[in-house]
């Protein structure tokens, strides 16, 4: 039995998006949650989307932390726009994982998992959310281009 | 009617100094870390379409970050790495900048 696909790359280009309703919801969540950072200082992963860039440096550059919050911003919302699309072009695809996989590393940071060793002494229901952003981000991996 | 001739400045060899030239002979390194959750192939996914690599450097670069921890994925100017840098945060990726010791 062929292995089933959450993303499937059609003929014509286009992605289709093999989602069941319940994982759609759970992608749109995580999408919101990124989206909502960005725009909201008090908001739990609001920190962790901004990283330094350079370690040795007290403040990070406030031109380059401007751009990577309004290009943050602009893929999380073309995710939102086209979370319940049957099929998504190559730039939604794009802002699709790009999101997601801030979702996936501020659940990370948000859980306190910062090496194996942490990840694996933590519950399956504790990571839950860890394992499902996984899976998404491998399938989309295998058709974006 | 005007006469277009080119302007002539002097050289600007004579005003940088050597010091300068050394200054910024040091490229600037973009650092991609390891974290223990990022699938391996969105890593990959993530350097070709920033850098346009190829499959076998993105996955060799990858590969790096999985085994030591971290990998020099670019090195240049200092402006070109901190763009780089952004790209690689907007995409999900730890990354940082350094200069060459």
């Amino acid at each position: 039995m062929a292995p089933r696909h959450l993303f499937i790359r059609r003929r014509d280009g286009r992605i289709e998006v093999r989602v069941a309703e319940s994982g759609r919801e759970f992608i749109v969540k995580q999408m919101a949650r990124v989206a909502a950072a960005e725009s909201d200082s008090a908001h739990e992963w609001h920190s962790y989307l901004h990283a330094p860039m350079n370690p040795s440096a007290d403040a990070d550059d406030p031109l380059r932390v401007f751009e990577r919050q309004k290009a943050t911003a602009t893929n999380a919302e073309l995710a939102l726009l086209s979370a319940h699309e049957e099929f998504i072009n190559d730039v939604e695809a794009w802002a699709w994982l790009t999101t997601l996989q801030i979702a996936l590393r501020s659940e990370m940071m948000a859980q306190g998992v910062f090496d194996s060793a942490s990840l694996d002494v933590k519950s399956e229901s504790e990571v839950a959310d860890i394992r499902s952003l996984q899976y998404v981000l491998f399938e989309l991996a295998r058709v974006v281009s | 009617m005007p006469q277009l001739q080119p302007l002539v400045r002097p050289s600007t060899d004579n005003q940088t100094s050597s010091s300068d030239a050394a200054a910024t002979a040091k490229a600037w390194n973009v650092v991609v870390w390891d974290d223990p959750v990022t699938p391996m192939p969105v890593v990959v996914v993530i350097l070709r379409k920033i850098f346009a690599f190829p499959n076998a450097k993105a996955t060799r670069l990858m590969m790096t970050v999985h085994h030591e921890g971290r990998a020099i994925v670019w090195s240049g100017q200092r402006d070109r790495a901190e763009a780089y840098c952004v790209q690689l945060h907007v995409a999900g990726l730890q990354a940082t900048i350094e200069q060459d010791s």
